[in-house]
């Protein structure tokens, strides 16, 4: 879809200024089956991968204070009512993340299990699948960068409700944690007003031992 | 009340089951009522459901819905082979991969008779102590969150994550592992797993001490726990329960000593044992268990027995012989059974796994009753449940 040339100037200025709020004030769901959800709090609250560097880090457990859904792990049928129940408590406008291969597409459970939904997408609407199993943090952080440029771009009150495609966040095989690293780096010099690397160098609790790691 | 999805059925049957009436209760003015704690709770830990029968903040009744994650493992395992098997261990206790791996794979050893060396077993051993630590560091960070400490989250996520970096190296994977396998492992260790493991324990013994700091002796931290979740050592072995929780309650029943395998036969250790069996008690054993675990691999680093890292070859297939075989291996959670039932093909005709937080859990309808709500997360969270474990 994409901000289209022909929109009126006030409407795609309103539009940058919402989707560039909407973008860094993620909220997620605390919401996690199984094995990715452990992935899911080392990427988001852990002291390594911080998700608070893109806004996204304030997790809540209630589905009426949230807008982010990261579907961390297998969704079993017993399980899909409540998924579905849990998504439509969100208010809108609401995003979903599909984190694991089981949420895309069954996973390891896609063969001879009675009880597992195959993917996700199959219950509710997703807009970025993030694959692994589980997907190490730095992917589900591609995710998330993934899905602020989804809506940055592909979001307007021109037309409401209409989303991009699903997207599939998965990194191209030459990308290494170090490429992801610069890519966040140059996102964070855009969007900040000092040197972040510099910065964190210079605080007290900056220790000896993580430099060497 | 319940959710509106729940089946008829089971209303009725937990209506029963509770007794709950349509007055309150006899010469008060509290009106008994239903919680559902679950699915989706933070302190849950999971998916775990259970139905509370609450007069004010004190809970009556505790009862354990499960199924929310059911996935059918010992199912699909009758139609894949042995080495099929092994990965889907993983995802059952994704916390201990290393020794739910062990388990099935020392049942198909026992049941194939496939003799290992001391190389893997010693590789084997290192590789789940690493785990337990790994385990209770994350129970400790998220037992801290669960009663309103944020800190100690980053604290344990810290650590274990340079442990997690150090077993990424060898076997390829953060969570998921699939590294010990029938007849041996997956691949050989990495050359500088040595070198970093003795790096992580310098690194970690100060951080030990500066956990007990930042923790244990806070007073809010004993107030909540001692004397709370009081499980006796006869309800404890009742109802079947295993590992730190069962130690906790004054029983020393450690499968590392009483089964004998791996390598622990030939090392010191010495099994924690609590007194009363209160949270506090589950919370020191298990603090206790991260020290013994790091006792067992100084003596072992220093020489890893040279051999090979497979006895068997990649590609041979598994024939399970007619016959059932039971082996045991203690995860950090408690004792894992395997049962295996063959008929002379590569794929299994009975599979079970008798999973140590399924009958874990149960303890919590015992403790749970006669406290308060916020009492109930303290005992859940020492209790330290993977809900996927319970559902397989």
């Amino acid at each position: 879809m994409g901000l289209s040339e022909d929109k009126p100037w006030l409407i795609s200025s309103i539009d940058q200024v919402v989707n560039w709020s909407r973008a860094n004030s993620l909220w997620p769901l605390a919401f996690g089956t199984s094995c990715c959800a452990i992935e899911m709090m080392m990427a988001t609250n852990s002291s390594k991968f911080d998700l608070a560097r893109f806004g996204a880090e304030v997790v809540r457990p209630s589905p009426r204070q949230a807008d982010l859904l990261i579907i961390a792990g297998t969704i079993v049928k017993k399980m899909a009512p409540r998924l579905k129940t849990l998504y439509e408590q969100m208010p809108e406008p609401r995003y979903v993340i599909a984190t694991g291969a089981c949420t895309i597409s069954g996973g390891p459970f896609v063969y001879n299990s009675y009880s597992t939904i195959r993917g996700a997408d199959e219950i509710i609407p997703v807009d970025v699948y993030v694959p692994g199993c589980p997907p190490r943090p730095e992917a589900l952080l591609y995710g998330i960068l993934t899905l602020q440029r989804m809506i940055k771009e592909g979001e307007s009150m021109a037309w409401t409700g209409k989303r991009k495609k699903p997207v599939l966040a998965a990194l191209p095989p030459a990308i290494t944690g170090d490429d992801i690293y610069s890519e966040m780096q140059v996102l964070l010099d855009e969007q900040s007003e000092f040197n972040v690397r510099e910065r964190a160098k210079e605080s007290t609790w900056h220790t000896k031992e993580y430099d060497e790691k | 009340m319940l959710n509106d999805n729940t089946d008829p059925i089971e209303l009725k049957t937990l209506q029963d089951q509770f007794n709950l009436g349509q007055k309150g209760l006899s010469g008060n003015d509290t009106q008994e009522f239903f919680v559902n704690m679950g699915p989706q709770h933070p302190s849950t830990h999971g998916v775990l459901r259970l139905v509370l029968k609450m007069d004010g903040e004190n809970v009556k009744k505790v009862i354990p819905v499960l199924g929310y994650i059911h996935r059918g493992i010992e199912k699909m395992s009758e139609y894949i082979g042995a080495r099929q098997i092994v990965p889907l261990t993983d995802r059952m206790d994704y916390l201990s991969a290393m020794s739910n791996n062990w388990g099935i794979s020392r049942a198909v050893e026992l049941a194939m008779g496939v003799e290992t060396n001391s190389r893997i077993e010693t590789i084997r051993t290192l590789m789940a102590e690493l785990q337990r630590m790994q385990s209770h560091m994350l129970w400790w960070g998220v037992l801290g969150l669960d009663l309103g400490a944020v800190t100690t989250f980053f604290y344990g996520f810290r650590d274990r994550e340079f442990l997690t970096e150090l077993m990424e190296k060898t076997t390829g994977s953060r969570l998921t592992m699939n590294y010990i396998q029938p007849g041996g492992l997956m691949f050989d260790i990495h050359e500088d797993f040595v070198k970093d493991v003795k790096a992580f324990l310098k690194y970690f013994k100060p951080k030990l001490e500066e956990y007990e700091i930042l923790l244990s002796g806070n007073v809010i931290l004993q107030n909540r726990l001692r004397g709370v979740g009081v499980l006796s050592s006869d309800d404890a072995l009742s109802f079947s329960c295993t590992g730190p929780t069962l130690r906790a309650s004054g029983v020393p029943l450690d499968l590392r000593k009483t089964e004998k395998y791996g390598v622990y036969d030939q090392v010191e250790f010495d099994v924690p044992v609590g007194e009363v069996g209160d949270c506090w008690d589950r919370y020191w054993v298990r603090l206790e268990e991260i020290k013994q675990s790091m006792h067992i691999i100084e003596q072992l680093i220093d020489d890893i027995p040279e051999g090979k890292f497979t006895t068997l070859k990649p590609a041979k297939k598994l024939k399970i012989p007619a016959g059932t075989t039971y082996s045991q291996v203690e995860t950090p959670r408690g004792s894992l059974g395997t049962f295996i039932q063959g008929d002379g093909t590569a794929i299994p005709y009975r599979l079970h796994f008798r999973t140590p937080n399924f009958n874990n859990l149960w303890a919590i309808t015992k403790l749970g009753p006669g406290g308060k709500l916020a009492d109930l997360v303290a005992t859940l969270s020492t209790l330290d449940l993977v809900i996927p474990d319970i559902d397989r």
